[in-house]
């Protein structure tokens, strides 16, 4: 039973999905607080290959060079993040070519691989890497089984997190601000809030969720260091923060959906099914239902219902209120 | 303060943006404690009369249920003194009553209010006393009892009229401009013009008197073809407009002064040498076919900043860069050029200094001699007097009163902006 | 306190000082970047320069990695001029690709400039197709064209894949052995060559002088007909232009259109200059649609600057590949690249608004 095509999809769409919940949560906060960050490509590779190295280097105990690892990988994403904050909060850049000059920066052409490469990093696999966390006989439980024993703890961390993500922008004072800042700088401002340091604060989490995000890749999924590992999940990652409608919930079950089609091709494959249509379309479903969860969404009403922040992707400029 | 353009974030329910002002100490807890807000602002709102649900959403909500969130904000944080700007300029006059209501509560309550207003008839329903302020200074502090409406408004816009010479002896054509039964929303949905309807004749200066915000900017709009008509029709020289199309009322010979030189009637970043093709691109000598033809631009550009003796250092330079004044030479000379039939100019003269008010009046009278209708839209009551040869009055939204230009008195006039008979 | 506010005036010598600044800033940070990790600068610097122009050869190289270079950088400035957004130079180039290498396959014993002109025509209407859809999205219900030309990227990019690698479809290659066991496009009949001319042992390919042409022409429309002057003014105050009676959404849809059909000639051009076959493995790597928007950024959307900003980092490019090797920092290319946009994104700051040093005032005394 545990063997059927829909199980292991589902499975597997929950591992594959993880890194693409961690990103988009982080991208979900930047959003969230008025700042658009296209650079989740670039700063996931970075926290993957800094994690991979925290890894390679430490000689310590496996719980602690992990916990350790996604540490590194966490500050190296906020770093890389970092700059796309100074650019475009303090300088007022353009935020679309900011991120997309931090994906080049970063990305499979630069900064993670000049370390990746300098660091030695591909040589071997990674010395610690996550493993399932529960006894192989809760594994084997018909359907829970590998679908929610089977998983590392970055998988039940990030249930942790979107719960704790959620909490946060509906119940809490410091999630109300944010959302003020996002939605209405000019109003938030002249409510006394901060509106720069709720953005650089945002910006810098979402680039450390982002770092979490390649550790995930590099410690788990994969786990190796390869030049531009992620291949486009980040992309994936900015297409689901749009589908979730910003809300931290429909993230969780978007990633997985979207892990599940990402995955699907593969098992499908494995099983020799003739029928099978062209991964190709399973793998372009999530674009595509972005596009139209964007369109239904384009009314006035629905927009202020489910839409972006409203200033998302615009400079706050005091002088210019 | 309850400010005229309101402070709210839209997605966010009432009671999230009444909790976002709150930075006494007791609001700052770590948690939104959604329930205790919302049981305290449904306290506060059935002791005021300020009905709100504190679950809606303000996009939800009506704009005289916005400012009620606004209200709510300052009585929750406990405020002592309220400050309200013009608060009635967004509500109908239910909602208006039901507003006095609550300010009569709050007083009562011991809080201290500052209403302002320029509607004699709430100043005489609510106040106790009544200060009134002309360009900046304190002209008289009554008590509500001594003053009588019709004082008030004379105190308002000011005895010290000299009137400038009129001389003018235009001859008057046939309509060129005909407004019948107009009605217009405004950019919230509200009503905002009110069956408006009024004639312009050739070679006429008629002026629209009346403080901001009583629907002349809509008007204007609607007639320049920025705005849709929700009822009635707009003639131009007997044609009727489809209306809604700005292309269609500049071809039917309408030009435009908008009150807002340099966002909508120039754009900024553009130079002086296309801001004066602005409209008039699409034609010989600027273009020919698709192409423009740039050193006739320049030429035409040139030819203004000549006659019109506009302060630039070249037809290249960027608009933002020039003052008010020579901003608005620069329309009115394009506006001109167009041969218009109709010139609609909002609030012409704002922000200028004395000298270009006096180019900006000399243009209004010329373009009059040259056979277009003038429609002048103004707060000024001796400008209008200075220029207009018929007065028409609007406050909210109506027209509620037309007059003879030369017979009008100023109190009158002033009694009429108030929403006086 | 540093307070900031906009310029009133723009000096012309701000505009040329502040980006060579911006640039010589940002080696300065490469500097720093190389010296930490151990390489030398000057020497890394001065390899990739001959291997960008000097050396043997070099200067061909670099433009065949300038020319797709400046067809997405002009279909980015082309549209970001108007403000919007168009990020999908990339799946469009793609589209472009596909529809030339169709029609020149359609076309294969046609005489050769038939071919070639057929296989612009078709590339530019492909980008031009696909542009189309956030185009219209965003004309007509207002969805942000950032979003929606990201995902067709994505989309388009698993079609071509699909094409080659997932089916046997007209493009792929089905003649002998080889082909079935590693999928590779259909090689174009020799009629849809394009040619190239050599001067002095420098190979300039067709495509790059119709880059240059359409560079000029660009110009042109923006700067001398009568959609050029709507895009400007709608570009700098849609209100203005609402003023003006400008037809505001058909302009939207028309200027998208217009940028996908560059980047889609680009797509032709890659078949027909260089690949000589649908190569989707080969394409997709390149990331040509976004470099390009890299390069529009620099060259702050003037079309001849793109020319001059593809042509310098088609050199880098180009650098960065040959110079890929044991002692060669890999990854640099993406990082100068990165840090070169980085300062000068940041040196725009300077252009559009002053630094003010101010003191904090004391409170006022009381007024009289």
């Amino acid at each position: 039973m545990n063997n059927a095509l829909l199980v292991v999809v589902i499975a597997q769409g929950i591992a594959y999905g993880t890194p693409l919940l961690y990103a988009a949560l982080g991208e979900l906060l930047a959003e969230r607080s008025g700042v658009l960050n296209l650079g989740v490509e670039g700063m996931m590779l970075v926290g993957a290959v800094m994690g991979f190295w925290a890894v390679q280097r430490f000689h310590v105990t496996t719980g602690v060079a992990l916990l350790g690892a996604v540490g590194v990988a966490a500050f190296a994403g906020a770093a890389t993040a970092a700059i796309h904050a100074f650019l475009v909060i303090t300088l007022r850049a353009n935020q679309i070519v900011s991120g997309l000059a931090l994906t080049i920066f970063a990305g499979i052409f630069g900064l993670s691989s000049y370390l990746g490469n300098d660091l030695d990093l591909a040589k071997s696999p990674a010395r610690h890497q996550f493993q399932e966390v529960f006894p192989s006989s809760w594994q084997n439980l018909p359907v829970v089984g590998p679908i929610v024993f089977g998983q590392s703890v970055l998988v039940y961390a990030s249930w942790v997190c979107v719960l704790l993500v959620a909490l946060y922008l509906s119940r809490t004072r410091l999630g109300l601000n944010v959302r003020a800042v996002g939605d209405a700088p000019a109003a938030a401002d002249a409510m006394g809030l901060n509106v720069s340091a709720y953005r650089y604060a945002h910006t810098l989490i979402g680039g450390a969720f982002a770092g979490v995000a390649g550790a995930t890749f590099s410690l788990s999924i994969t786990p190796q260091w390869i030049a531009g590992l992620t291949a486009g999940a980040g992309w994936i990652a900015i297409a689901l923060v749009v589908f979730s409608f910003w809300r931290p919930t429909l993230c969780l079950v978007g990633a997985y959906l979207f892990g599940a089609f990402s995955y699907l091709p593969f098992a499908l494959q494995a099983r020799d099914y003739s029928w099978a249509p062209p991964p190709e379309l399973s793998q372009s479903l999530p674009y595509l239902m972005t596009i139209v969860a964007l369109v239904l969404v384009s009314s006035r009403a629905a927009r202020l219902r489910f839409g972006a922040p409203a200033a998302l992707g615009r400079p706050y400029v005091r002088e210019e209120r | 303060m309850v400010h005229q353009h309101f402070r709210l974030v839209e997605p966010f329910t009432v009671a999230e943006n009444i909790v976002l002002g709150d930075h006494r100490d007791v609001g700052r807890t770590f948690l939104v404690h959604t329930r205790a807000i919302e049981r305290r602002v449904a306290d506060l709102s059935e002791r005021y009369g300020l009905a709100v649900d504190p679950r809606a959403r303000i996009w939800q909500l009506s704009v005289g249920e916005q400012q009620r969130v606004e209200i709510l904000k300052t009585l929750y944080k406990e405020a002592r003194i309220l400050i309200l700007d013009e608060p009635t300029a967004v509500l109908t006059p239910q909602e208006s009553r039901q507003l006095f209501g609550t300010i009569r509560a709050m007083a009562e309550d011991g809080r201290t209010i500052i209403f302002i207003s320029h509607k004699l008839n709430e100043v005489k329903a609510l106040a106790d006393n009544v200060t009134i302020l002309r360009r900046g200074r304190t002209v008289a502090t009554l008590s509500a009892a001594e003053a009588a409406r019709r004082s008030l408004a004379a105190l308002m816009v000011g005895r010290e009229v000299e009137l400038a010479t009129r001389n003018d002896r235009r001859e008057i054509g046939e309509t060129c401009l005909a407004l019948e039964a107009i009605s217009a929303e405004g950019d919230r949905g509200l009503p905002a013009v009110k069956s408006v309807s009024l004639g312009v004749r050739r070679g006429e200066i008629v002026a629209i008197a009346g403080v901001a915000g009583n629907g002349q900017r809509e008007l204007a709009e609607t007639i320049a073809g920025m705005r849709a008509s929700t009822a009635g029709t707009i003639r131009v020289a007997g044609k009727k407009l489809k209306g809604g199309d700005a292309r269609e009322a500049i071809a039917a010979g309408i030009a435009y002064v908008p009150e807002d030189r340099l966002g909508t009637g120039l754009a900024p970043g553009l130079s002086v040498a296309d801001n004066v093709v602005l409209k008039s691109y699409r034609r010989p000598p600027a273009s020919r076919g698709p192409f423009l033809i740039l050193h006739k631009i320049r030429e035409l550009a040139e030819a203004v900043i000549q006659r019109y003796d506009v302060r630039a250092s070249g037809p290249d330079v960027p608009a933002r860069q020039l003052s008010g004044g020579n901003l608005q030479k620069i329309v009115l000379a394009r506006e001109f050029s167009g041969e218009p039939v109709v010139l609609v100019a909002a609030s012409p003269t704002r922000g200028l200094d004395v000298a270009a008010i006096q180019t900006v009046h000399a243009y209004l009278r010329d373009a009059a001699e040259g056979g277009v209708g003038v429609l002048l839209i103004s707060e000024d009551l001796d400008e209008i007097r200075a220029l207009a040869d018929r007065i028409a009055v609007m406050y909210e939204g109506v027209v509620v009163g037309e007059r003879n230009a030369e017979t009008a008195t100023v109190e009158e006039l002033g009694l009429l902006m108030a929403g006086g008979e | 306190m540093i307070r900031i506010e906009r310029r009133l005036e723009q000096p012309r010598w701000l505009s040329v000082v502040v980006p060579v600044v911006s640039v010589a800033f940002a080696f300065l940070l490469a500097t720093v970047v190389l010296v930490a990790t151990h390489h030398a600068p000057l020497h890394t610097f001065r390899r990739l320069f001959e291997a960008a122009f000097l050396d043997k050869g070099a200067l061909t190289e670099t433009i065949v990695s300038a020319t797709p270079l400046a067809f997405t950088g002009l279909c980015a400035a082309v549209a970001f001029r108007m403000n919007l957004f168009n990020i999908g130079g990339e799946g469009q180039l793609y589209a472009g690709a596909i529809t030339g290498a169709t029609v020149a396959l359609l076309l294969g014993g046609a005489p050769s400039p038939v071919v070639i002109v057929a296989m612009m025509l078709a590339g530019a209407a492909g980008g031009a197709l696909l542009a189309a859809i956030p185009g219209i999205l965003r004309a007509f219900f207002s969805t942000s064209e950032i979003i929606t030309s990201l995902m067709l990227n994505y989309v388009v990019a698993l079609i071509i894949d699909y094409l080659i690698f997932g089916s046997h479809s007209y493009l792929r290659d089905s003649s002998g052995f080889e082909a079935s066991v590693f999928p590779q496009g259909k090689t174009l009949p020799d009629s849809a060559t394009w040619p190239s001319w050599t001067i002095q042992g420098l190979v300039i390919p067709l495509g790059a002088l119709v880059a240059v042409a359409v560079a000029g022409g660009v110009w042109f429309l923006y700067s001398r007909t009568r959609f050029g002057f709507e895009v400007q003014v709608i570009g700098d105050s849609a209100r203005a232009g609402r003023y003006a009676g400008m037809r505001t959404r058909r302009k939207i849809v028309a200027v998208m259109c217009l940028s996908g059909a560059i980047a889609g000639l680009g797509g032709a051009s890659q078949d027909g200059d260089f690949r000589h076959q649908l190569d989707p493995r080969g394409l997709i790597q390149a990331n040509y649609g976004y470099a390009g928007i890299v390069v529009a950024a620099l060259a702050r959307y003037n079309p001849f600057a793109v020319l001059l900003v593809a042509f310098l980092l088609g050199g880098l490019q180009n650098a960065g590949y040959t110079l890929q090797g044991a002692d060669f920092p890999n990854g640099l290319v993406g990082v100068l690249q990165g840090l070169l946009l980085f300062c000068v994104l940041g040196g725009e700051l300077f252009i559009r608004y002053r630094l003010r040093f101010e003191r904090r005032h004391a409170p006022a005394t009381e007024s009289a």
